[in-house]
């Protein structure tokens, strides 16, 4: 059996949202007791994540860290054109992630205790993401 | 078809442990001869990477270049409750991958010759690590 779904999710602020929730309930309601489940967001101005859950300081020290490997446009001065992607989003791209994959069990996302799923917002003039969940099982 | 099963693991502090026998073995025990494996760590300071096998220096130049990337004890860490190495296992953790998916051709695991699977414990001390295999084919 294969389940998919697209998602709009309203525009976030910069950093990471716990979108965990959300997910296991779209996961819960596909009646796909065991298999995988993929997440996509369709856009390099975001990523998503697969993070600890149990401090809050943990996921914004994730995203500061990596804002420091590869800036993004707001803390540079290399921003091309407002409508365009920039250069040094587009390298956070290449080392973030724009999809996600776990395990499916018992009709729910087999994460660990400490593990939360996160759209990661990367800069200060967020839109609408579109994300699309694939479930593939039985 | 499908198949799902979970590997636990003991590891006795940072570095790499090459698990791709226990992945190759429940693949081949499934009786799926196409398809694709899914591999996910339930864990956010331990992940998972394919790396070169043949040559244990690759890895401990992994370690040492992981090392000087993310500092255990940066000033800019503030979750440090369980040491330096907290805050560090989980961005280390962000940039290599919790999940990985293997295809399968003749009922084995299709990697190239000189690619392996790796556990990346990136804390300390020993920890038991869970992974969740996934296998879906016919």
């Amino acid at each position: 059996m294969v389940f998919q779904d697209t998602i709009k999710l309203a525009p976030q602020e910069k950093g990471a949202t716990d979108i965990t929730e959300l997910i296991s309930s779209i996961v819960q309601d596909a009646k796909i007791k065991t298999g995988t489940c993929q997440l996509f967001v369709h856009n390099s101005l975001s990523c998503l994540l697969i993070n600890d859950t149990a401090d809050e300081s943990t996921k914004n020290q994730t995203a500061d860290f990596l804002a420091q490997l590869a800036p993004s446009s707001d803390e540079t001065t290399s921003i091309i054109d407002e409508s365009m992607e920039s250069i040094p989003e587009q390298m956070s791209a290449a080392i973030t992630q724009s999809s996600v994959s776990f395990p499916v069990k018992n009709g729910k996302p087999l994460l660990g205790t400490w593990q939360g799923i996160y759209l990661w917002e990367k800069t200060s003039r967020p839109k609408h993401r579109k994300l699309t969940i694939t479930i593939v099982g039985e | 078809m499908l198949h799902q099963q979970k590997l636990r693991f003991s590891t006795t502090g940072r570095g790499t442990y090459n698990v791709t026998k226990q992945i190759t073995e429940v693949v081949e025990n499934s009786g799926i001869k196409n398809g694709i494996c899914h591999i996910f760590i339930q864990h956010t300071s331990a992940s998972l990477i394919l790396c070169e096998n043949a040559d244990p220096t690759v890895r401990e130049d992994l370690n040492r270049y992981m090392a000087r990337l993310v500092k255990d004890g940066d000033g800019i860490f503030k979750h440090k409750d369980e040491g330096p190495d907290d805050m560090a296992a989980h961005i280390r953790t962000i940039l290599t991958q919790s999940s990985l998916s293997i295809p399968i051709h003749k009922g084995k695991c299709d990697l190239g010759l000189w690619q392996g699977v790796f556990l990346w414990e990136h804390r300390t001390n020993s920890h038991k690590r869970n992974i969740a295999v996934t296998i879906m084919g016919e």
